[in-house]
């Protein structure tokens, strides 16, 4: 676990969720992603695209189905460039 | 706890579609007329969002095959393929599509849905990689679950991201299955299947192209878009439905593989449910017929879609793709795509609403499919209704009827 200020891609990944963020809530690690940002399904997956691609690295969908927070989101990097 | 707390969300957007007007999603036909027409709420309504692409619903050679064959073979097979369920029509069948499609193996499903959650997740291993187009139907997506596979998506029609995603992959990730559809069913765009032939050669994966919607619709012999680019025998496995230019219900899949026979063995799809019905066996083969005989049925489906495209175009609708017998409306909100859908409803013409997650790219859709049987003035009502919705969102503007 990584303290989120110091985590680069915690800021990386709010830089990303910026588009979807309409209410400008303040995004933390406990955020989640569709309930608070209200993001659907779909945008979710539009999404770990820009992830995958920033990060060169492929998220299967099954791990995208785990995703609920930003912070899972921010793990399952760390996760797949260790790998 | 309640099971259906997590429905809270769900039931709070279907009251609100309610509250607008009809319900787009339990709509009942009260009396099918034709293939373009049927009784709702006591009205006549043009049917403009069917699937029925080559009209052959109510086709007197589709219709006398199935009567035939309900009386020579019975109402049901009450069993599996893999039991007692396979007849000798069955196997005709299966040998006709393949024959047509210059495959060496075709296994027919009982329903389109089925086919690709059969042939998908019989193909594809625990150990296995699929490779998805981000817009493929919730049915691939579904096989891929029951797969058990990692599965990765790629940008929507876009052979270049493909690639990208496969040379990240390198040696990685065992067989490599990659799966696209030839017409997308929301949007109406075709995908580059030469390209898509091209990179998965380049990484010896498998292509996989779901035809549902345009089986019987695009290519000179109806063949589907792989006909209509060239690249049919390059393509590994082709699925498609019986429930749209078919006019039935079930579903195929072919290969180029004589080993795809095995799936018979090894799809839980097709092994665990009852086999197609004989009189959809029948109606299917006498359909197939009609395609292979009657290439004015294409064409009078590509000039009806002409009309309403360039009839769409000309209100100054944003359409979602270039012509093709799948149209899409691009409405403004999801509002703005409920109200439409029931303005069109009680102005006489039924068209799918397409709302997210449904869509891609999370836009709101009108949706219409078009049909050999569509008469020239039923698409002429249809783009006045068109011309009667944007007045009425827009008093002031003024649209040229056709």
């Amino acid at each position: 676990m990584y303290n989120q200020d110091d985590d680069l891609v915690f800021h990386k990944a709010c830089k990303l969720l910026m588009p979807f963020n309409t209410n400008q809530i303040a995004l933390s690690r406990e955020t989640n992603i569709a309930s608070d940002l209200e993001i659907d399904s779909v945008a979710i997956m539009n999404l770990i695209m820009e992830v995958e691609d920033a990060y060169d690295i492929s998220f299967p969908m099954n791990l995208i189905a785990e995703i609920k927070t930003v912070g899972d989101l921010v793990d399952t990097v760390h996760q797949l460039k260790r790998e | 706890m309640s099971l259906f707390d997590k429905f809270e969300h769900l039931s709070d957007q279907y009251e609100e579609i309610l509250r607008a007007g009809q319900d787009p999603f339990g709509m009942c036909l009260e009396k099918v007329v034709s293939p373009t027409s049927a009784i709702v709420n006591g009205q006549p309504v043009i049917l403009a969002g069917t699937n029925n692409y080559l009209g052959l619903t109510f086709d007197p050679a589709c219709v006398g095959a199935a009567q035939n064959a309900i009386a020579n073979h019975g109402t049901g097979t009450t069993g599996s393929r893999f039991a007692n369920g396979t007849y000798s029509i069955h196997r005709d069948l299966e040998k006709a599509l393949a024959d047509f499609l210059g495959h060496k193996s075709c296994i027919v499903f009982s329903t389109g849905y089925q086919a690709n959650l059969g042939a998908i997740s019989g193909l594809v291993g625990p150990e296995d990689t699929i490779l998805l187009d981000a817009d493929c139907h919730a049915s691939i997506y579904d096989g891929c679950k029951l797969a058990g596979a990692t599965a990765l998506r790629f940008r929507h029609n876009s052979a270049k991201d493909l690639d990208k995603r496969l040379s990240r992959l390198g040696s990685e990730g065992g067989a490599k299955l990659v799966i696209v559809e030839g017409l997308y069913s929301m949007a109406g765009d075709v995908a580059p299947l030469a390209e898509f032939v091209e990179v998965t050669q380049k990484h010896g994966a498998y292509l996989f192209v779901d035809e549902a919607h345009s089986f019987g619709v695009f290519g000179e012999k109806g063949k589907g878009v792989a006909e209509a680019q060239g690249v049919l025998d390059k393509i590994d496995f082709y699925a498609g439905t019986f429930s749209k230019s078919l006019g039935s219900i079930g579903g195929f899949c072919t290969s180029r593989h004589p080993e795809f026979e095995l799936m018979r063995c090894a799809s839980r799809p097709y092994v665990f449910t009852a086999s197609l019905s004989p009189s959809n066996v029948a109606s299917v083969r006498a359909a197939l017929g009609e395609i292979e005989s009657r290439p004015d049925l294409r064409q009078k489906l590509w000039k009806n879609a002409k009309q309403l495209h360039e009839g769409l175009t000309a209100l100054g609708l944003e359409l979602c793709a270039p012509c093709a017998p799948i149209v899409a409306v691009k409405m403004s909100s999801r509002d703005d795509a409920v109200f439409s859908w029931n303005w069109m409803l009680q102005n006489g013409v039924y068209v799918n609403l397409a709302i997210p997650p449904g869509t891609p790219d999370t836009t709101s859709l009108l949706r219409m499919s078009m049909s050999t049987a569509h008469s020239e003035e039923q698409i002429n009502d249809i783009i006045n209704a068109f011309a009667g919705l944007i007045e009425t969102k827009n008093p002031a503007k003024k649209s040229a009827r056709v």
